[in-house]
Formats: structure tokens, sequence, C-alpha cells
């Protein structure tokens, strides 16, 4: 009787444990954690960046130059130097845009989940409407746009703006020094817009 | 001794006999099923599907009904997913609100019969399931002529 | 003693079909959603514009730049038929969703760990169609909408692997009226409502 009711009372003492301990895991696991945390995900929609005029500054920049061919070829080639895989290609509307992953977090253990994972099982509507998929390694997903504008009579406007980690890039960093690649490639120098 | 030899044979015996009666079963499990005879011959309801599904239009422009069908869709609350303008394509899918279990896709094709005429044609999938409700097509069609209509205009 | 259990298990399934029930709705015939109702009539007049501009290339490519503007990828591009579809990921987590997962813990004492949002992904789809035969007008229609995953969690002893999705469309009136305000400044035209 006793050996019976002590078995059962530690089986629930590590339960108990071990959801505590999850509970705690949980609340700190590298992934979850880092994301924003927020009252209303709606706002997201909406929600761009902090200062627009200061990022959109970052993101632009002008070329002398009236052939949108040529910069949408340097544009590409620099984003395939880059290890971008181009997936939308515009000629016309001028747009271009491509994704890669980056290793940044070596995980401890080989997950299994990460070889079942497939970058583009989150799209618009499944079909099989509850996917247990292992979707955090999206964090390592990369995304990358470009537009091409013209600006007056002799001039380009070239932006670019990149996603990482579920956030919108809001660094200067990045975008200087994708210019300064692309300014390479196209041998022209690009004015910063006001 | 002859005796015993002869009931340990028997064990043995009794012992193959099952294990082939197990190893018979376990193939009789495995066999594929054969492959209906008109798994790909069109049967008469679908024949009958068919001529619910599609309907030619006195249109020119195959661009423009092409757009009209996109516009339908939208109408009718449908997430375009994908279009392709040489194929005629369009494919669009929603759930069935309210509730966001069940998905409906919707594919339509806009193809050019002669040089003032098109055939349109639409199959709708309720969770992987075709719906052959004529009652759907003539909605969809419906709503597609008053799409088609408005940019006539 | 040996009711305890049997106890725990029931307490289980009860939370189970707390949570499935939220979820339990009514099923809707496919020949009624493919009518057109006074709502299909009101989403359209929320989600779409018309200007009068012969240039419908400019208009895409306007309304590419505004979507850039709120850090959206840009993800297909049909111009053929005038199909733009822009997506961004962001954090979905909200602190109501973890004080309910508290709570939940505490009322089934330790047995339930609800999943929480985690990931969002936020898409626009965008269609231009020209109006009238000479094409001097055109609308341009905008379906904001957005799916949501789930972490993973714990019910007694099972656990509930991460990826659970749910979708919803967008249908906050003022969400699509700041989006056409900003593509009227773009294009230096007005946006009529239909």
């Amino acid at each position: 009787m006793t050996p019976l009711a002590l078995r059962q009372a530690t089986a629930f003492c590590a339960l108990g444990g071990a959801l505590f301990c999850m509970l705690v895991i949980q609340g700190c696991s590298p992934y979850e954690s880092r994301h924003h945390n927020q009252w209303n995900s709606r706002e997201q929609i909406w929600l761009s960046e902090t200062s627009q005029l200061k990022v959109r500054a970052a993101q632009t920049r002008a070329f002398d130059t009236k052939d949108r061919r040529r910069m949408l070829e340097a544009i590409i080639s620099t984003m395939q130097d880059l290890d971008f895989n181009v997936e939308v290609l515009d000629e016309e509307l001028g747009i271009v845009s491509g994704k890669k992953f980056i290793d940044i977090e070596q995980p401890y253990v080989t997950d299994p989940t990460y070889l079942l994972y497939r970058p583009d099982t989150l799209l618009l509507l499944t079909r099989s409407f509850n996917t247990w998929g292992p979707f955090w390694h999206r964090s390592n997903l990369v995304r990358f746009t470009a537009t091409i504008r013209t600006r007056g009579d002799s001039q380009l406007i070239v932006r670019a703006s990149a996603q990482f980690y579920l956030q919108a890039v809001e660094e200067p960093g990045p975008y200087q020094q994708f210019f300064r690649a692309l300014e390479q490639a196209l041998f022209l120098h690009g004015q910063s817009v006001e | 001794m002859i005796q015993q030899r002869k009931g340990s044979m028997t064990a043995k015996q009794c012992v193959w006999g099952g294990l082939l009666i197990v190893g018979s079963l376990l193939l009789y499990g495995c066999s594929t099923p054969q492959p209906p005879q008109d798994l790909l011959a069109p049967s008469d309801a679908q024949l009958k599907l068919r001529s619910i599904q599609t309907r030619t239009f006195d249109v020119k422009d195959r661009n423009a009904a092409l757009r009209g069908v996109i516009a339908s869709l939208q109408d009718l609350g449908f997430i375009i997913e994908r279009a392709n303008e040489p194929l005629g394509l369009v494919t669009a899918a929603r759930f069935a609100e309210p509730n966001y279990y069940d998905v409906i896709s919707v594919t339509v094709t806009v193809r050019q019969d002669t040089k003032d005429r098109l055939t349109i044609r639409a199959n709708a999938i309720y969770n992987n399931k075709p719906i052959d409700d004529p009652k759907v097509y003539q909605n969809f069609f419906a709503s597609l002529e008053r799409s088609l209509f408005l940019t006539k205009e | 003693m040996p009711t305890t259990p049997r106890n725990s298990k029931r307490t289980g399934a009860c939370l189970i079909s707390l949570v499935l029930l939220t979820g339990c709705v009514t099923h809707t015939e496919p020949a009624e959603l493919f009518q057109l109702t006074t709502e299909t009539s009101k989403h359209r007049a929320m989600q779409t514009r018309f200007f009068e501009t012969p240039n419908e290339k400019e208009l895409l490519s306007a309304s590419a730049a505004v979507l850039q503007d709120l850090g959206f990828q840009v993800e297909e591009s049909v111009r053929e038929v005038g199909f733009l579809r822009a997506t961004k990921e962001r954090s979905a987590r909200e602190y109501g969703q973890y004080i309910q997962r508290v709570l939940f813990l505490v009322l089934s004492l330790g047995k339930l760990l609800s999943p929480v949002d985690l990931h969002q992904k936020i898409a626009a789809g965008l269609i231009t169609r020209p109006l009238n035969q000479a094409a001097t007008r055109q609308e341009i229609r905008i379906v904001f909408y957005r799916i949501v995953w789930k972490g993973d969690g714990q019910t007694d002893r099972q656990y509930i692997p991460p990826g659970q999705q749910h979708m919803e469309m967008i249908r906050d009136p003022e969400i699509y009226q700041q989006f056409f305000a900003k593509l009227s400044k773009a294009v230096f035209l007005e946006a009529h409502t239909i």
C-alpha cells in the first residue's frame, strides 16, 4: 500500500516538476522569447518602422541613369553575389525580390525537424489546416526586395528593404553595404535622397 | 524413441504450418488492389458536371475576361493564389467562413475558342472533394457575368 | 487511490473539449459561399478604389512602393493581369495569451499548458483592372489577411507539437483607408470610392 502510494506521489511530483521546467524553458527558449511581445498582434499589419523617414533615407539611393535594364541586372547580380535566391522579377514594374537562409545560430544537437523543414510550407492557404510544421527555423530567413522608380527625366531611384528574424531591418549598415556593392557593379555613384 | 522423434517432428511441423498461415495472411494484406478498369474513363456524371462547369461567352478580349474572373472571385471573398496570363489560369481559395476549418478552392481556365468567343471553365473543390452541386456553378457564373458586364460599360 | 488517474483523465478530457468547443462553429453550404450578399458588397466597397488614370503600370509600381514602406516584401507579381502579392512575417506574441496560459495552468492544476501565438504572416493581395474600354479609369482592390502559427503546449501527458495555424481576413476599414490615402499621395491622384 505504502510503496504504491509513494510511487504515485513521486510520479506526480515528477510530472509537476517536468511541467514547471517546461514552463520555465518555454519562457526563455531562444526562439520564442526573442519575439516581440505586444498587446494586440493585429497592429503589426499597419505597424512599420519606428522612424520611417530615417529608415527610408538609408534604404534609398538615386542614380544618374535612365537605363532600367542595366540597373535591374546590376541589382540581380549583386543579390546573387550575396547568395540571394531571386524569386520575383518584374522588369516593367521594376521589382526584384529574393530570399536566403543564414546560419547564425548552430543548434546544440542535430534537430531532425530541421531536415523536415521546408521554407515554403508557410504558404498562404494550406489545404491541411493543421500543419504541425517545424517552423521555428524560420528565424534564419532573410527576405530582400528592391524596387526601381523613375525620378524626373534622368534619374532612377532604388529602394531596398530587408526582413530578418520576424522584423524589418532598420539599421542603416546592411543597406550601406548593399549599395556599395551595387555602385561597384554599376560604376556609378548613388546619391542619398533627403 | 521413434515416437518421441515423431512428436518433435509434429511440433516442428506445427510451427512451420503456423508460420505459413501467418505469412500467407501477411502476404494477403500486402497485395495491392487492382486499379478498376474505369479508373481513367470519364463517367456520365463527370460529363454532366463538365457541362455545368463550362460556359461560353461572346467576348473578344481574353485578358479582360481573365481580369473579370479574378474580380468576381475577389467579390466572392476568395484569395487569389496564382494567376497565369499565357495559360489563362487562375486559382483561388477561401475558408468556409464563419468556420476556418473547411477550405474551398477554385481553378478557373479561360480559353479562346474563336476570334470572338471564349470558354470559361470553373472547378470548385471543397476540402479535396470536387463540388458537383450545379447551384454553386450557377452562382459563380452569375457573379462572373455581373463582373464582365461591369467592365463593358 | 485508484480513482485519481481516472479523475485526472476526466479533467484532462474536459479541458480538451472546452478548448475544442470554443472552436466549434456551424457549417456553411458551398452554394451560399458563391452568392453575393450585402456583406460582400460592403467588403468590396471597403477594399476598392478607382483612379482616373490610364497608367496601370504606375499604379502597380506605386502600390508596391507603398507596401514596401509598410515593411512588406513582394512575393508574387503577374503584371499581365495586374496582380501583386506582398507579405511580411512578424511576431504574433500577445501578453493576453500568456496571462490566459497561466490561468489555464492554475485552473487545470498544472495539466494544461495551452499553446500561444508565436508567428504571423501578414499578406496583401492586390489587383488592378481597367474599368472602361478606353482604360482611362483604373480600379484597384487590395485584400489584407494574416495567418498565425502557435507554439507547442502540453495537456496532461500529451505533448502538443508546434505549428497549429489559423487564418483571418482583415476587415478593419481603417487599415484600407490608410493604405489608399498613402497610395493616392504616391501617385498624386485622388482615390475615388466606388
